[in-house]
């Protein structure tokens, strides 16, 4: 009786760690999917201004021509090719940036600011979504979850190479 | 800008009504998040609950533990977990603001109950512990909960990345920068003068260097005066000074924040032997953005404030003769002073709350992307899902 009791007593602790186990990585998958969302949607916007940059005077016909194809080439990329692409918007926007500045008037200005700051946000967004992939990853490599395939069929999440220095 | 109005939650870990810093940090950043039009609940424990502001839930009263080398008053307990659980159960919140979650506290208690977004600020910085080796897999998934993390400075990141292995942002702390800028130079505290301010009893506040150095620098500057503010009873600390010198000292007792901004823009010399448990050094930024011309240890959290110098001058942490002589070198330079008191005083609008809540908030902004608002875990559907389907097998 009281073996099994003992052994009634080890089944439930497993069952809730296996429980606990699911809903943290549920937890993260959630976390990895959000974060990926975010940084998804400041991305699409820098991809806006950086047309509207190359639209402006601020851009000469060459590095316009060279903004506006490295813009739609970030919007238009698919998940694997995506973080090539916005490395390549960023390099673009960083060579217009280094020489562009002096002659801007105040409405092209209010765009360059408002360019710096969806970077940092960027930066921000990168980060978190660079953390919740690793721990997902690190969570999905356990024993338990491999074993008992807590993780269903949700896909191992990619990292995204991103260029840290954005900018 | 801080446009769409949240209902914050935030847990602070220390008891309200006991000084310190986190204390002082969740009180502003309640209080400007109101100001601008958020609805803000904060959760601590408190001694008095009378005494509370509006916006303050108390969980109870706190005790003290000994941690991280000084004494934390802090709460936990089935009755303290109980209170957070109602608390978040009745609250509502849009988003969850936990700070110093990775200690025994209600903040941990919160992360452990609360499902949803979360934002963790993660204060302390501490050497490398063995201890934290052990407990480092259980708070592993506890930490994990929080959608972002924020560190508030580079020694606190570190920290953090060393024990948990998990990164953060990194955010200062804020100040209110106006407040000290207007002060008025004061002709009791002006000339060669030296100021400290801080609970100059605790030994890591470092008052002791400073007291070793004065022999020195003395012999250099005669009328040099060093004028003490901060609570405390200065009998016991006078002792130890030579009596020769003990006329050169001068305790001020706790000062008001208007006599602090006075204080800052009179004083030579503002001092800051800190010897360590430092993480961000928050009376350094009140310093610069009152105009003081600063000296500090060369501990990791000033050395970044300062960055490295250029907002005002480093010496070897614990080394008093390294501080007399910098002290000197300063006195002697007026041309010098003013150079750093004025770069200084342009680095520490980066502090002020303005631009820190807006940091901040940019934070909360990405935590609730896609969240539909906080509550609580015990209603996890997995668990539940996971027990009748255990049932329907029998």
């Amino acid at each position: 009786m009281k073996t099994l009791l003992f052994l009634g007593f080890l089944l439930l602790l497993g069952l809730w760690y296996l429980s606990f186990s699911a809903t943290r990585l549920d937890r993260l998958h959630h976390r990895v999917e959000t974060s990926w969302a975010n940084l998804d949607v400041l991305l699409q916007k820098r991809a806006a201004i950086a047309l509207e940059i190359a639209h402006s005077d601020l851009a000469d016909p060459a590095s316009s021509m060279l903004l506006t194809g490295a813009a739609y080439q970030a919007r238009d990329a698919d998940i694997k090719n995506r973080s090539m692409a916005e490395s390549g918007l960023s390099g673009a926007l960083g060579l217009l940036i280094s020489d562009g500045l002096p002659h801007a008037t105040e409405s092209e200005q209010a765009l360059l600011q408002e360019l710096s700051a969806l970077t940092s946000k960027i930066r921000v967004a990168i980060s978190i979504h660079t953390d919740a992939v690793s721990s997902t990853v690190m969570v999905r490599r356990k024993f338990v979850v491999r074993t008992f395939r807590l993780a269903g069929k949700a896909p191992l999440p990619v990292t995204y190479e991103f260029e840290s220095d954005v900018l | 800008m801080l446009t769409t109005k949240l209902k914050i939650g935030i847990v602070c870990p220390y008891g309200w009504d006991t000084p310190g810093g986190v204390q002082n940090h969740v009180r502003d950043l309640a209080e400007f998040l109101i100001a601008s039009g958020h609805s803000v609940s904060v959760l601590a424990p408190a001694i008095d609950e009378d005494k509370l502001p509006d916006y303050v839930v108390s969980a109870g009263k706190p005790i003290s533990i000994p941690y991280n080398g000084a004494v934390a008053r802090v709460l936990f307990g089935p009755i303290a977990y109980a209170r957070v659980r109602q608390w978040i159960g009745g609250g509502n919140f849009d988003l969850l603001h936990l700070h110093e979650p990775a200690i025994p506290s209600i903040s941990l208690l919160a992360c452990w109950a609360a499902e949803g977004p979360m934002v963790g600020t993660f204060h302390a910085a501490a050497k490398r512990q063995k201890v934290i080796f052990a407990i480092g897999p259980i708070l592993e998934p506890a930490i994990e909960k929080l959608s972002v993390r924020i560190a508030v400075s580079e020694a606190a990141r570190l920290t953090l990345t060393d024990h948990l292995e998990t990164d953060a942002v990194v955010i200062p702390n804020g100040i209110y920068a106006k407040r000290y800028s207007d002060g008025t130079a004061q002709e009791k505290w002006s000339g060669n003068t030296i100021g400290f301010i801080g609970r100059f009893e605790e030994p890591r506040k470092g008052l002791q260097v400073l007291v070793d150095a004065l022999p020195i620098i003395v012999r250099f500057a005669p009328d040099v005066k060093v004028f003490v503010a901060g609570p405390g009873d200065p009998k016991d600390f006078e002792k130890e000074i030579d009596p020769q010198l003990r006329d050169r000292f001068e305790f001020l007792g706790k000062i008001s924040e208007q006599e602090k901004a006075d204080f800052m823009s009179s004083v030579s010399l503002y001092v800051a032997p800190n010897t360590g448990g430092e993480s961000f050094g928050i009376i350094l930024a009140e310093a610069l953005a009152g105009g003081a011309c600063v000296v500090a240890s060369d501990i990791p959290a000033f050395d970044s404030l300062l960055g490295g110098g250029k907002y005002g001058a480093l010496f070897q942490s614990e080394n008093s003769t390294d501080l007399a002589k910098v002290i000197i070198d300063l006195l002697r330079d007026e041309d010098k002073r003013k150079v750093l008191a004025i770069a200084g005083k342009k680095r520490a609008q980066q502090f002020d709350w303005e631009v820190v809540a807006q940091q901040i908030f940019s934070i909360y902004e990405m935590g609730i992307v896609g969240g539909k608002g906080v509550t609580l875990g015990s209603d996890q559907r997995s668990w539940n899902r996971f027990l009748s389907r255990d049932e329907e097998k029998r």
